[in-house]
């Protein structure tokens, strides 16, 4: 793990832990409804100070926190064109099963490749701690698939490459 | 499996196995292959005169460029007018094979390169030309050389695809193919982008003899003024120059040459295609691991105490 990335991590970890601190919490607006007050945005005295941490300019995440649900974005490194797409593409497989992701938002908040929401169902009936190890191991495994992705692809093209040019020797 | 065959494997196989002596049975095989060809074999006389045609997108094209020579060489005994809705047919009759097992399977692998053979003759063209103006070139100093052996032959273009097009262009001390290459997608663009680096990588790398590999979006030089050719200045499209040097155009070279140079094209996009499925498959599996995690964050549903129906209670060795 390279040197910025330990603190970065952690960091992120603390906040998480800080945030997660949810109570049920039923709408203040409408009767009998029970919704993530992130997403809503109906009372503002029950939204919290939203949090970035940055590791660059490229690299950050926003927490967003409230009283019943916070939202997590995760802006992941894109280096180059390859970068993007890659990213691009994993997200788009990863929000494709948000369904079976529970957590996982359909799609992100603007200007972020990836958005959890969390809401205290999710925290009812998962372990709080397991949970922030999961967004924790997401966000140091993403990094490293994309660059090993990149890697496979360049290596490929290498190959195929030469072995087309080969016969021409 | 890395690079592609030159012959059409299904042609191969159907043929041998009729050139093997089994009984003559009739065939009526439609058969495709890359670039949008598809041939035909049948037996519409009789059992023991098969018939194979070709329908080829850029028939008209080859046929400019001499595509009657080559196939007329190749195939001299054979040809027969084409079958209607097909380009070109070549009949061969079981009862009058060469005897030998050698002759037999030269004359498979020679039908089963149909393709190709077409498709060959505007390169053989340009070997032509690029001797002649050699020879030329070879009685003046490169300066007072006339304009015409200098500019060197005109652009030889083959529509082999809707969209695509192959030039070839021969000069005195070069011949230069140059394919125009569609991506439908900004991912296929992206990895076409590395793959095509790596083309132009290799020859400083490792392969110093191979035939320099240029690439570029906009129609290259060569290209200026040749109909057709159209400047759309977004990334969808791209230009890769093959520019064949004098050793690779010898006389003896000159066969395996050009069927490799043709197999670039769906060479090269089979192998962006393999790259997003194994990509693919990394996700999935990348993906199945993610979830895995999050699955341990859910506490182990306890053990709840199972009764019977008379309200006895029993217990699961554990």
């Amino acid at each position: 793990m390279s040197q910025s990335l330990r603190p970065y991590l952690q960091a992120v970890r603390s906040s998480l832990m800080a945030a997660l601190c949810l109570s049920n919490f039923a709408s203040q607006t409408a009767e009998r409804h029970n919704v993530p007050e992130v997403e809503a945005r109906t009372s503002p005295e029950v939204l919290l100070t939203p949090l970035t941490i940055a590791r660059n300019e490229n690299e950050r995440v926003l927490i967003e926190p409230s009283i019943n649900s916070i939202r997590i974005s995760i802006k992941i490194k894109q280096a180059d064109e390859i970068e993007h797409i890659l990213v691009h593409k994993f997200t788009r497989f990863l929000t494709q099963r948000a369904e079976s992701f529970f957590i996982l938002r359909r799609k992100p908040i603007k200007g972020y490749d990836i958005s959890f929401l969390i809401t205290n169902f999710h925290t009812e009936e998962m372990l709080k701690h397991k949970l922030v190890d999961f967004i924790i191991q997401f966000m140091e495994e993403v990094d490293k698939e994309i660059s090993e992705m990149k890697l496979f692809l360049n290596a490929r093209a290498r190959f195929v490459a030469e072995s087309f040019l080969t016969p021409f020797d | 499996m890395l690079l592609l065959d030159y012959q059409n494997v299904l042609i191969q196989s159907v043929l041998t196995e009729r050139f093997s002596g089994a009984p003559p049975v009739s065939i009526d095989q439609t058969v495709s292959d890359f670039d949008g060809v598809t041939f035909h074999i049948s037996t519409p006389e009789a059992k023991t005169k098969i018939m194979v045609s070709i329908q080829i997108r850029c028939f008209q094209d080859l046929l400019r460029y001499g595509a009657e020579e080559v196939l007329n060489r190749e195939y001299g005994p054979y040809v027969v007018p084409p079958e209607p809705g097909f380009d070109f047919s070549i009949v061969v009759d079981l009862e009058n094979l060469p005897a030998e097992k050698e002759a037999r399977d030269e004359l498979v692998k020679n039908i089963s390169l149909l393709k190709r053979n077409a498709m060959a003759a505007p390169f053989e063209q340009a070997y032509q030309e690029y001797y002649h103006l050699k020879a030329e070139a070879a009685k003046f100093t490169s300066e007072e050389a006339p304009q015409d052996v200098r500019e060197g032959g005109e652009v030889k273009v083959i529509h082999y695809r809707e969209e695509e097009a192959i030039y070839v262009k021969a000069s005195h001390d070069s011949v230069t193919v140059i394919f125009s290459t569609i991506f439908r997608e900004e991912t296929d663009r992206v990895f076409g982008k590395v793959f095509i680096q790596e083309f132009v990588d290799a020859r400083r790398r490792a392969i110093q003899n191979a035939p320099q590999v240029l690439f570029r979006n906009d129609p290259p030089l060569e290209l200026q003024g040749v109909p057709g050719v159209k400047n759309t200045g977004t990334g969808g499209i791209g230009y890769v120059t093959f520019v064949l040097y004098p050793r690779h155009l010898t006389p003896q070279r000159m066969p395996d040459v050009i069927s490799h140079i043709q197999t670039f094209r769906d060479y090269f996009h089979y192998h962006i295609k393999a790259s997003k499925a194994y990509i693919h498959t990394r996700m999935r599996r990348r993906t199945a691991d993610f979830l895995q995690v999050l699955r341990r964050a859910r506490p182990d549903s306890e053990e709840k105490e199972r009764k019977t129906a008379s309200g006895r209670t029993f217990k699961v060795g554990s």
